[in-house]
């Protein structure tokens, strides 16, 4: 494949020692991955709290944490500001579990739900729900045909999440919990992506992780078969299916 | 889990009270040798829940006349237990006979009351106790001495919270108060540290750890937790203080300094141990502090501890057909890097499974550093071989996929090691017989 000649992509990963409790970094070695095995430069920058976002990056990857962890990423984000103006200026924003709530406009964490603001990035708001969400979830994928609909993952979460009316959920499920047991998984607004799996979810979806290229790429890219990974997808599936 | 919630009163049992214990201790026998004879494994725990079954006070009446030390933590507590019980022999028990101790492992409430059954004349119960279980026995079994080694993420799919553990022991130590055990701690761990704060007193180690992922926040206020950079070259964890409160590293009497020990006398002992790695001598030095407070000098603590070979299977070489093969555990990514930088074979076996002992979620597959093993050959093994694969795949690992264990064994040339994760460690120490 032809390397395009352009500046290298960058995908920023967000507060990994908040935000990176079930291996969410895999999300950000899958994508720079794909890009190389594609001939694309990748950067991988990561950020902790205290230093800046980058306003320079394609790609910024939120994942899942503790309750206090998530509080003080929130916190830190605010401050920031960085993921706020990525978004106004395309970039795509993936954020998993912990990182999907708090990129919504409200939270609860605690044993007495205090309720805490999000950074309205999504119309979505997640309160605790009345059992914990816990193993293989399988998905399909809002317009999207064949394999590559179906979405395979992980889910454990104790908030259940609700979608204002200017989300739209990103899946239906399968087999799981999902959003709030009400047949909906995840969240999508514009370039930002809310979802409940890890597993991490791009590693066991690759054509999820080539939705987020092509939204920071701008451009279509050409599927990239590994036989590892199709054979991942069958016993996910099948393990999923089986619950 | 169950609870216990008689306490340690034993001097006055009725005979009724006598003769349920000794009914328990029958049927706990009975059920451990129908396990056997069923081919069910060695029917320690089985064992033991039978005879909690006939007598829920099993377990403190046991204990009752015992000098108890306890090890508990994420990883490592098998390995300084059998480090804890070498020492204990060698320094008050030559003849080996006066201490009791949950060799293989057995570690939740029926493991302990079994193994404490099997030598019930003993003097000095030394006892692997699972996080879950610390803050029971230290209420039921008022240990002398309770070692504190780590905490790690393990298990998410059950265990949601880790500092929810630290909590227990807290309060059960602040409950114990003047009654509590010493507390050995690493003072390298934030949680660790806040958990034993509460204890009558603390012997905090030193232990060199550089594993920092799972510690970022401050267990006391929640504010970031700010570390001088670890030397990942073994020499120094780097230490550690709360951006927010007063919670900071404590000052250690024990201390690992370049793959040594230094004890409270300022004595430089070479550790010379037959298990390898730099996370042993940390685990060393903790059973060494341990030991101290039964009263056994750093020296003898340290010529027992040189005995310990293969706790509990780990580190064990074995033979399958004409494979040799060294085995070592990993549970979680604090353990994986631990051992992965042990594994030198040019081929290495790696077993994954997601068993509910395994921890059902195996996302935690992407936070070890497998792209370490580029260049060699990795054969992926285990129920969850092909998600391991994925993750060879993208850290550019030549490998290939062999889900059946035998299989994945069989006919090497050259000795292999294999870093399997607990349930496949299970299963490869029964079909190597150790």
């Amino acid at each position: 494949m032809a390397a395009p000649s352009r500046a290298p992509i960058e995908v920023v990963l967000v507060y990994q020692s908040l935000l990176g409790i079930y291996g969410d970094r895999g999300n950000a070695t899958v994508l720079t991955k794909r890009l190389q095995w594609r001939g694309y430069e990748a950067r991988l920058t990561g950020v902790e709290p205290g230093d800046p976002l980058p306003d320079t990056g394609q790609v910024y990857l939120l994942g899942g944490g503790e309750d206090a962890a998530q509080i003080s990423a929130v916190k830190a984000l605010r401050r920031d500001g960085g993921l706020e103006r990525a978004v106004g200026r395309g970039a795509a924003v993936f954020a998993v579990c912990a990182g999907y709530q708090i990129i919504g406009s409200s939270f609860t964490v605690g044993e007495h739900d205090e309720v805490t603001e999000g950074l309205g990035l999504l119309d979505v708001t997640t309160t605790r729900g009345p059992v914990r969400a816990v193993g293989e979830i399988l998905t399909r994928w809002r317009g999207r045909d064949g394999d590559d609909a179906l979405l395979t993952g992980f889910e454990n979460h104790g908030g259940y999440t609700t979608l204002g009316s200017s989300a739209t959920p990103l899946a239906d499920v399968e087999v799981g919990i999902g959003n709030a047991g009400d047949g909906t998984e995840g969240a999508v607004s514009g370039t930002v992506i809310g979802t409940y799996p890890h597993g991490p979810v791009l590693a066991r979806n690759p054509a999820l992780a080539d939705h987020l290229l092509q939204l920071a790429l701008g451009e279509e890219l050409a599927p990239l078969p590994r036989p590892e990974i199709t054979e991942l997808r069958r016993q996910r599936l099948a393990a999923a299916r089986r619950r | 889990m169950p609870t216990i919630t008689t306490d340690l009163t034993t001097r006055s049992r009725s005979a009724t009270e006598r003769a349920r214990f000794a009914v328990a201790v029958a049927s706990g026998r009975l059920a451990a040798t129908a396990s056997r004879l069923l081919g069910r494994g060695s029917g320690t725990a089985i064992k033991g829940a039978v005879m909690l079954r006939v007598d829920p006070r099993a377990l403190p009446q046991l204990l009752a006349d015992k000098h108890l030390a306890m090890v508990s933590g994420t990883n490592g507590k098998t390995t300084t237990t059998h480090f804890l019980a070498a020492a204990v022999r060698a320094g008050l028990d030559p003849g080996g006979k006066r201490v009791v101790h949950n060799a293989d492992g057995a570690n939740l409430h029926g493991g302990i009351t079994a193994a404490l059954s099997d030598r019930r004349g003993a003097t000095w119960a030394i006892i692997e106790t699972d996080e879950r279980v610390v803050a029971d026995l230290i209420r039921v079994g008022r240990p002398e001495v309770l070692v504190l080694l780590n905490f790690s993420r393990d298990q998410l799919d059950r265990h949601h919270e880790i500092k929810a553990l630290g909590r227990s022991w807290r309060n059960a130590l602040a409950a114990a108060g003047a009654d509590g055990p010493i507390v050995v701690a690493n003072a390298d761990e934030p949680l660790v540290v806040w958990a034993a704060q509460t204890a009558r007193q603390v012997v905090w180690v030193d232990t060199a750890t550089t594993w920092t992922q799972d510690a970022s926040l401050c267990p006391q206020c929640g504010a970031l937790l700010l570390r001088t950079q670890p030397d990942e070259t073994g020499g120094h964890g780097g230490h550690w203080r709360c951006s927010g409160c007063e919670l900071a590293q404590p000052p250690a009497s024990y201390r690992v300094v370049d793959g040594r020990i230094v004890d409270p006398d300022g004595q430089v002992l070479e550790p010379h141990l037959q298990v390898p790695g730099a996370f042993n001598v940390s685990n060393a030095a903790c059973a060494m502090a341990a030991a101290a407070q039964l009263g056994i000098s750093s020296e003898t603590a340290l010529l027992g501890m040189r005995t310990v070979t293969s706790p509990a299977g780990r580190f064990a070489t074995m033979r399958f057909g004409d494979t040799t093969a060294r085995l070592l555990l990993a549970k979680n990514p604090a353990g994986w890097a631990e051992a992965l930088p042990l594994a030198q074979t040019r081929e290495v076996v790696l077993a994954i499974d997601s068993a509910a002992a395994d921890g059902r979620d195996v996302s935690w597959l992407w936070d070890v550093a497998y792209e370490q093993l580029a260049g060699r050959t990795v054969i992926a093994t285990g129920p969850r071989a092909q998600d391991l694969a994925v993750r060879l795949a993208y850290a550019g690992v030549e490998h290939r996929c062999v889900p059946d264990l035998a299989d994945a064994l069989a006919g090497h040339a050259e000795p292999v090691d294999v870093i399997a994760t607990y349930t496949p460690f299970q299963r490869l120490r029964k079909m190597g017989g150790v």
